[in-house]
């Protein structure tokens, strides 16, 4: 399937060249949180998006705001030139509307904010903004969402139940999700270390990321890149924690390379979770590991949440169109935050500045709670 | 042989009790003016499900009821061989509720998750195929067995489970404010539905206008929201082995499918 365009609204940029000069840079988009209250919390720093673009200014659900934000840079990149009802929407979002059940359990509102509160209204937000109606596909894989989402969007294609899908992910940062992880002490008390010895968690950050799929008989004009395959599994070992031999991410990532027909020593590049976590980035290391075989040291791998924090239900979206945007111009964005190596996690991290590479077969791997694992296998345009 | 899907087996737990026999014949008045009619926190046992939501418990039992359905233990469906597709509208309500309030402990805040209800169901009977979860009505739940065909159709598994749990009790009050809890009342449900590999592709439409079946769903068993397509199946199931045309509307959009059935006798 094609990926036609991507739009972006990060903590780094509220459009998608804002976003990638940011990430080549090694910008740090993690700041004090000023939104809501932190002081009775360990850690009130994360990716808040400080202001929101004019586009966005006066949509009540700041998730369905940051969606509207990605689609307006989306929509300037790429026309949506389809049948509005040939048009689906596939939205991949860990917190949906959340705050604004927060808002209609405290009795604000009416029945328009009870029904705001379901976790499925973001991306009904969405359509109803783009003029979209098809399919409306909300996935709710918790920080897989992102991956899970472009790949229904793409099997919607095949199906022939579509003719183009809006697909990403979204989540707000809000004190739901901060009281959350604070409690369960899994932030980063500095900042975030993806695969760094002194590694210590993670940071939250709100964003959202889209990109519009078309089949490739369909799609005119430039292109972002493919999307050659997707894969998904079950840990069924915790709820919180990955599974110790990260037997699931494996399966995903072997299932997402046989959907793609494409081998392992093609890969060039992996985008991984990465989350700063002690537990995560040495089980993902070790994935990577046995699925990369002998090019273990050889194929440049990176983590983008150094740079935006963890972004949920958007991450992975994210980091697939930075996979594609690193095709077109030749450059790896460097892993902000890993500067110690970590001898239970020794792949080729991009550290410190990016790095001149155009990869052309990728690789990006996303885990979250309930056990959930999602990859994708992505190709940049010729 | 064609490779194809086709449901084998349902579970269906519903405020009304298990199975369809149960549905009573018009769920408004069998009501007498209740809102919401509701399911009990199954007394499932052990360490493990200590801090298991309601939602969750409910999900491990509805994947029971399913093999039951089938004939067949849980060793039959363990392994990286089953995949999960799971779909609520409204079941996360009442762990986040819960977690806002501020009463729940540390512990609790995973389950405010959708995809810890899964979790919990692939835990307790070692699913580790594919992973997918959705959030949305009857439409999505006809969106899960659509990705469920395809998963089994495709051969990227043997089997799957596609399990959708409602619950209201917690939140009542502020769903009754929301227009898609009208007409009543609401029903407290959970299912599960066993896709395994036949011979036909399962034909599935994006948009499409509401069947006959949705309707008789809803008014035999309430508003079940996700569980609406699967009780739908749980009927053509007990009619004996015909194809199946599942709708589910939601949000203005309604959904079809048409999946074959494996059928057994009625209940007498």
């Amino acid at each position: 399937m094609a990926i036609v365009a991507g739009g972006v609204a990060t903590p780094i940029g509220l459009d998608l060249d804002a976003f990638w000069s940011g990430l080549l840079a090694g910008a740090d988009g993690l700041s004090t949180i000023e939104r809501f209250p932190t002081a009775d919390l360990r850690v009130g720093r994360g990716g808040e998006i400080k202001k929101l673009p004019p586009v966005a200014l006066g949509i009540r659900s700041r998730a369905a705001a940051l969606l509207v934000a990605a689609a307006a840079d989306l929509g300037g990149r790429a026309r949506l030139d389809a049948a509005p009802e040939r048009i689906a929407v596939v939205a991949g979002t860990a917190l949906g509307g959340v705050e604004e059940l927060e808002h209609a359990l405290a009795g604000d509102g009416g029945a328009r904010r009870a029904l705001d509160a379901l976790y499925d209204s973001p991306a009904h937000a969405l359509a109803a903004w783009l003029g979209a109606r098809g399919p409306v596909l909300t996935v709710s894989s918790a920080c897989a969402s992102g991956a899970i989402a472009l790949g229904l969007g793409a099997d919607l294609l095949r199906e022939g139940a579509a003719d183009l899908v809006v697909a990403g992910g979204y989540d707000i940062l809000c004190r739901f999700v901060m009281r959350g992880f604070d409690a369960l002490r899994s932030l980063a008390r500095d900042r975030v270390r993806p695969f760094d010895r002194r590694r210590t968690g993670l940071l939250l950050g709100e964003a959202a990321g889209l990109v519009l799929l078309a089949r490739e008989r369909d799609a005119r004009g430039p292109r972002l890149g493919r999307l050659l395959g997707h894969g998904s599994a079950s840990d069924a070992s915790h709820i919180a924690a990955p599974d110790a031999q990260g037997r699931g991410l494996e399966a995903a990532i072997r299932a997402a390379l046989a959907a793609g027909d494409v081998d392992v020593a093609d890969l060039d590049f992996v985008s991984a979770h990465g989350t700063g976590t002690v537990l995560n980035d040495r089980i993902e290391t070790a994935v990577l590991r046995r699925v990369l075989g002998a090019r273990a040291g050889a194929v440049p791998v990176n983590s983008i949440k150094g740079a935006l924090g963890h972004t949920m239900g958007a991450a992975a979206t994210l980091e697939a169109i930075m996979c594609l945007l690193a095709a077109r111009d030749g450059w790896i964005p460097p892993t902000v935050g890993y500067e110690e190596p970590d001898p239970a996690c020794d792949l080729d991290y991009v550290a410190g500045v990016c790095r001149a590479v155009r990869p052309r077969r990728m690789l990006s791997t996303s885990l979250g709670f309930g056990g959930c694992n999602a990859a994708l296998v992505l190709e940049g345009a010729a | 042989m064609t490779a194809g899907a086709r449901v084998e087996a349902v579970g269906l737990l519903t405020g009304w009790g298990e199975g369809t026999a149960v549905l009573p014949p018009d769920a408004r008045a069998a009501a007498a003016g209740r809102a919401v009619i509701p399911l009990e926190r199954p007394a499932l046992d052990g360490d493990r499900f200590r801090r298991a939501t309601r939602e969750c418990l409910l999900g491990v039992v509805a994947v029971e009821a399913m093999l039951r359905d089938a004939g067949i233990d849980r060793e039959a469906i363990r392994g990286a061989g089953t995949a999960v597709v799971f779909v609520t509208a409204a079941a996360y309500g009442a762990s986040n509720a819960e977690w806002l309030a501020g009463q729940a402990g540390t512990l609790h805040f995973p389950y405010t998750a959708p995809s810890v209800l899964p979790g919990e169901v692939a835990i307790e009977f070692g699913l580790r195929g594919p992973y997918v979860i959705l959030i949305g009505g009857p439409t999505a739940t006809v969106d899960a067995l659509w990705q469920a065909g395809r998963l089994v159709a495709g051969g990227q598994c043997e089997r799957a489970l596609v399990l959708a749990v409602e619950t209201f009790g917690e939140c009542e009050a502020l769903w009754r404010r929301a227009r898609w809890t009208l007409p009543g009342p609401m029903v407290e449900s959970a299912g599960c539905a066993l896709l395994g590999r036949g011979d036909t592709l399962p034909a599935y439409r994006a948009a499409a206008a509401p069947t006959p079946l949705e309707r008789v769903v809803e008014a035999r068993a309430g508003r079940t929201l996700a569980c609406a397509p699967l009780v739908a199946l749980a009927f053509a199931r007990e009619g004996g082995g015909r194809p199946a045309l599942v709708s589910g509307t939601w949000r203005g959009r309604t959904a079809t499918i048409e999946l074959a059935i494996a059928g057994r006798a009625a209940r007498v």
